[in-house]
């Protein structure tokens, strides 16, 4: 089942057969010790967390399809790092991240509402309401009100705080570090060749969907990383889906992947009839050569989609339309707003519609899935209650969940530098 | 929404199906989908199932862009269907989906987009 060494495999695949471990050689890597449940239930670990991850490592904070054009901007709240970030495409295309933070008094430039506002600056130019000093949307600090009033000003040293910023694949990450210990590439690492060359830019027409969860973070990701859940908790959304399987398991340095096999996403009569909108359009349809070499590498024809775990918060699960119908691929991410708080951030990418029958079908299994998280989030708040009791001091896993064990491990990886 | 809506030709009959379920946004939908109970759910399902076929045949000759009223208001129908079909087919007839997260508490960062916004996200 997982063994990624095998003769019929995509040209191309062998480069990545070092990522592959059997279920053996998991069980002898990661253990089969129970884990502590401590690092979720411990308020301490989580500020350790703040400082040792979230401010040392590469964090996804947008994508380059949310800015398009010059002058396109997106603010995001992250109160893991106290910061508000302004992500934006300066006169000259390139995406840079800034604190959204007026290098006069510390005002917001971006007056800000929820954890994500959106909007373009039409001249290239960002102005703090506050008193007016103006900033260009590359960084530098171009005016001020009253200028000579101050006296001395030395406005070349009072452009906007610059976060180190780069992009894989149309993903565009941040690193709180001054300078970062690794560069993007240098961090995701294998990873990021395992998953690239996929046209993540062409699926253009997002569902994005976001809640607030009364949990640790790292409860709510576990749960989107393993496929042990999958016949049980999805049985109400998922009844037809049978001959589920998660294998091919992969360890990439922090980072780790998986793929789920199955069949029957398509069992109720109404999802047959979307699924064939959608399957008419060879863009929209299963698209498995469309995988880079390293995934499915056997072509097997029941893959549904991977299913990976990049450190700390963020997966990447993708499709090519082989699962849910037209979903190219989806993402999920797990940000913490306190030790007991998480913002969880889902969305589902397709491919542009063709035509209005095939918006409907995208509403259609977009809905399908969207209901399917209902039911994953639904677990989270309990888990963290009944952790935080103190009843139970380990969490049993097996080998379906070996990616929380592999999470658990990064995380300590990380804490103890 | 009006109790009768314009509709494509030959889609007339439907009108009073979009009047009760048929709303621009998905917002907009899911507080329709939200009070519905299970006779709702099986009426909606009853009555639109079969016209599936047909629907999706109209709604698949027009683009985005260039749909008239008419055939928004069958587009906006059709999502209320697709959305709604799982609540008949899969959940029992509940408005909820079984044993789950409360769906009011997920935001949908598109809400109050208009659902054939061609530059939707
Ligand atoms: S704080 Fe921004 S101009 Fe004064
Ligand atoms: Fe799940």
């Amino acid at each position: 089942m997982n063994d990624l060494s095998d003769a019929a495999q995509r040209p191309g695949a062998e480069a990545f057969s070092h990522l592959g471990r059997s279920l053996e050689e998991i069980r002898s890597e990661l253990g089969v010790d129970p884990v502590s449940v401590q690092s979720i239930r411990d308020p301490a670990v989580y500020e350790l967390e703040r400082e040792k991850i979230f401010k040392r490592t590469w964090l996804k904070v947008a994508t380059d399809q949310e800015l398009p054009e010059k002058g396109d901007y997106k603010v995001k709240e992250l109160p893991v790092a106290d910061a508000s970030v302004l992500i934006v495409r300066g006169k000259d295309g390139k995406v840079r991240a800034f604190h959204n933070v007026c290098t006069h008094r510390g005002n917001k430039v971006v007056p800000t509402s929820g954890f994500e506002t959106f909007g373009k600056s039409r001249a290239n130019v960002l102005a703090c309401r506050f008193h007016g000093w103006v900033f260009s949307t590359d960084g530098p600090l171009r005016s001020v009100p009253m200028e000579s009033g101050f006296g001395k000003l030395d406005k070349a040293c009072l452009g906007l705080r610059e976060i180190a910023c780069d992009s894989w694949e149309g993903f565009v990450f941040i690193n709180f570090a001054d300078p970062p210990e690794q560069s993007l590439a240098e961090y995701l690492g294998d990873f990021g060749k395992l998953f690239s060359g996929y046209p993540y830019n062409e699926a253009t027409t997002a569902f994005r969907y976001s809640t607030v969860l009364e949990c640790n973070w790292k409860v709510a990701l576990y749960a989107f990383s393993e496929g042990y859940h999958v016949p049980t908790i999805h049985a109400g959304s998922l009844p037809g889906f049978r001959g589920i399987e998660h294998s091919d398991f992969k360890l990439i340095g922090p980072h780790a992947s998986s793929t789920i096999y199955g069949l029957g996403m398509e069992s109720a009569e109404s999802t047959g009839q979307f699924a064939g909108v959608l399957h008419a359009n060879p863009d929209q349809g299963p698209r498995p050569d469309l995988l880079p070499p390293g995934i499915n590498p056997k072509r097997r024809p029941e893959f549904q989609f991977e299913l990976p775990n990049i450190f700390p918060n963020f997966l990447i699960h993708l499709a090519a339309g082989c699962g849910y119908p037209g979903i190219a691929f989806f993402t999920h991410q797990f940000w913490p707003l306190d030790h007991g708080r998480t913002l969880w951030e889902g969305i589902n990418y397709f491919r542009p519609a063709r035509n209005a029958a095939e918006r409907v079908a995208q509403f259609h299994i977009n809905a399908l899935h969207r209901n399917a998280w209902l039911e994953d989030t639904g677990t989270m708040e309990d888990t963290f209650t009944g952790i935080r009791s103190g009843a139970i001091d380990n969490m049993l896993l097996m080998d379906q969940e070996f990616m929380i064990r592999h999470a658990d491990r990064s995380q300590h990886a990380y804490l103890a530098r | 929404m009006t109790d009768t809506m314009q509709m494509p030709r030959g889609f007339e009959d439907l009108a009073g199906l979009a009047a009760e379920w048929a709303g621009p946004s998905e917002n907009a939908r899911s507080e329709v989908r939200w009070n519905a109970s299970a006779a709702d759910f099986k009426a909606f399902y009853d009555a639109m199932m079969p016209r599936l076929p047909d629907v999706l045949a109209e709604l698949g000759r027009t683009t985005l862009e260039e749909m008239d009223i008419a055939r928004t208001n069958l587009f906006s129908l059709a999502a209320a269907f697709a959305e709604a079909a799982p609540h008949h087919e899969l959940y029992g007839g509940s408005s909820e989906v079984p044993f789950s997260f409360s769906a009011r508490r997920f935001v949908p960062g598109h809400g109050d987009a208009c659902s054939w916004a061609t530059d939707f996200r």
